[in-house]
């Protein structure tokens, strides 16, 4: 299979591209869910 | 959400399944063979893109006419994940040029015009970056971004007009030029993917839109209560 | 008011506050004059590459004189804070943008006038008989650089690094614009000028769409 180093690797790009944005968006909505929570406790508290 | 879980499962065997589909359904092509499979990825690429900046623009007119944050907050995403998807197809059609033309990159006008659609809402972004009072960046940003929008068919135009006057690297005579049924199908799968993909990305980013403003809110609300005397204050203190 | 009217009296007043010092037309004529230099030494072009390269190096001159000129369009007022002045006056926002496009419009054009002769002579080629033309083409190309550039003044005026995003913003926006100038430009150097359609028609085109644009979104531009 000629030039399929470069097919897969396009492939895995997409993947990539895709993936490591989402994993970062979902990252930061789980950081700002924790703050979210802790703060609102700190306001049920207060 | 409940229903999250069950539909990014659905989407990624969806992904899973068109790629396999690009990679062993369709049929081979004549001249280039293997290496025009990317074609599936490339073109869903752009109608993820396309998708996402569309929608960017409604926001964009939405925020003007109603000012409600959320249509604020779906344009930011809409454009981020736009870029995303554009990056992604300036990948694939590098990863495409080198094995079929023999260079890396032509200034052909497909290729040209993504890359300034790049340009343009990766601006977008930096200069939402710059502006702090919140409701003067979603409404700059927002004329901004219908001001881009306006330009993507220009430019779009424009190097159509211009590169085909110049000789370039043919592909393969334009992708609707009689293509095997086959490979319609695939391509239509794979877009459709793509699509979903995008759409679940862009409702999460969404979401942490959301999520931010809520914070604020909260930091706001915890600033304003701690700043007011009262049994706030012994109870910090008795802690 | 009238927004013709209004338009003209604030063009008349932008055009009197430049013409005192007029410091932002002579370092815009110098400034695109370093660029045609620069590129001599650059890429040493012989005549025919001239021919070939000139529209080309002509438009991007213009273009990174003219994102620079732009910025004090509206950064002038900011500094001055005299826009919520000019906001209060009972005119609309769109006779204050384009006032402001005119003014914008007429300082490039001037500076157009001087650096056109001046690369002819560096690059040795030939205006008999295509000036008039040329004026159409230049004149087209300067509008359509003069009323986004404007507009994204207003937008990176409340901004930092402003002086760095004004081009940052303009010039992807203006590519089509640039291809259709040079394109056009180019025709007119050849070897038999002619004025090409396709290429002005495009030129207009953008004009309209974004003075369109400029005109429906004036109001978001200049608030509070």
């Amino acid at each position: 299979m000629r030039n399929f180093h470069f097919l897969f690797a396009a492939w895995m790009a997409v993947w990539a591209v895709f993936f490591v944005y989402e994993l970062s968006v979902a990252s930061r909505v789980s950081q700002l869910r924790d703050e979210i929570e802790r703060l609102k406790q700190q306001l049920r508290e207060g | 959400m409940k229903t999250r879980a069950p539909i990014t499962i659905l989407v990624a065997a969806v992904m899973f399944f068109a790629g396999y589909a690009a990679l062993f359904i369709a049929p081979d092509e004549r001249t280039m063979h293997e290496i025009q499979r990317i074609f599936y990825f490339h073109l869903g690429s752009w109608t993820a893109m396309f998708a996402a900046l569309t929608v960017a623009f409604v926001a964009n007119v939405a925020w003007l006419l109603t000012r409600q944050p959320r249509w604020d907050w779906l344009g930011v995403s809409a454009v981020e994940v736009g870029v995303v998807a554009c990056t992604s197809g300036l990948i694939t059609g590098v990863l495409w040029g080198k094995p079929a033309w023999g260079i890396w990159w032509t200034w052909d006008a497909r290729l040209t015009t993504c890359f300034i659609l790049w340009l343009l809402y990766v601006s977008y972004l930096i200069l939402r970056g710059l502006i702090e009072e919140p409701q003067r960046r979603a409404t700059l940003s927002a004329v901004f971004g219908i001001f881009a929008f306006l330009d993507a068919p220009l430019v779009y135009a424009s190097n159509r007009l211009w590169r085909t006057q110049h000789p370039a690297p043919v592909i393969f005579g334009g992708p609707n030029s009689g293509l095997d049924p086959t490979m319609v199908k695939v391509l239509l799968f794979c877009m459709t993917a793509t699509l979903a993909l995008m759409l679940v990305i862009l409702v999460d980013r969404y979401r942490l839109e959301q999520m931010r403003h809520e914070l604020d809110e909260l930091r706001v609300a915890a600033e304003t209560r701690s700043a007011s005397p009262g049994p706030a204050l012994t109870a910090a203190t008795r802690n | 008011m009238s927004t013709a009217r209004a338009a003209a009296i604030l063009l008349a007043k932008e055009l009197r506050l430049e013409f005192r010092t007029r410091e932002l037309l002579n370092a815009t004529i110098v400034f695109a004059l370093v660029v045609v230099v620069l590129f001599s030494f650059s890429f040493d072009p012989t005549s025919a590459e001239s021919r070939r390269l000139g529209p080309g190096l002509l438009w991007i001159a213009f273009l990174f004189a003219g994102s620079l000129m732009l910025h004090p369009s509206f950064g002038r007022e900011q500094a001055n804070q005299t826009l919520d002045a000019l906001r209060m006056a009972p005119i609309s926002p769109f006779a204050l943008l384009l006032g402001k496009m005119l003014a914008n419009f007429l300082f490039l054009s001037a500076a157009e006038l001087i650096l056109v002769p001046v690369f002819a002579v560096l690059y040795n080629v030939s205006l008999s008989g295509v000036v008039g033309r040329l004026a159409i083409v230049l004149a087209l190309g300067t509008a359509g650089l003069c009323i986004t550039g404007t507009v994204f003044s207003a937008i990176a005026a409340h901004a930092r690094m402003r002086e760095l995003l004004l081009p940052l913003l303009l010039l992807p926006i203006l590519a089509p614009l640039l291809i259709a100038a040079v394109e056009a430009t180019a025709s007119l150097f050849a070897e038999r000028p002619a004025l090409d359609r396709t290429w002005l028609a495009f030129l207009g085109g953008f004009d309209i769409v974004f003075l369109t644009a400029s005109w429906l979104l004036s109001d978001f531009l200049l608030e509070e």
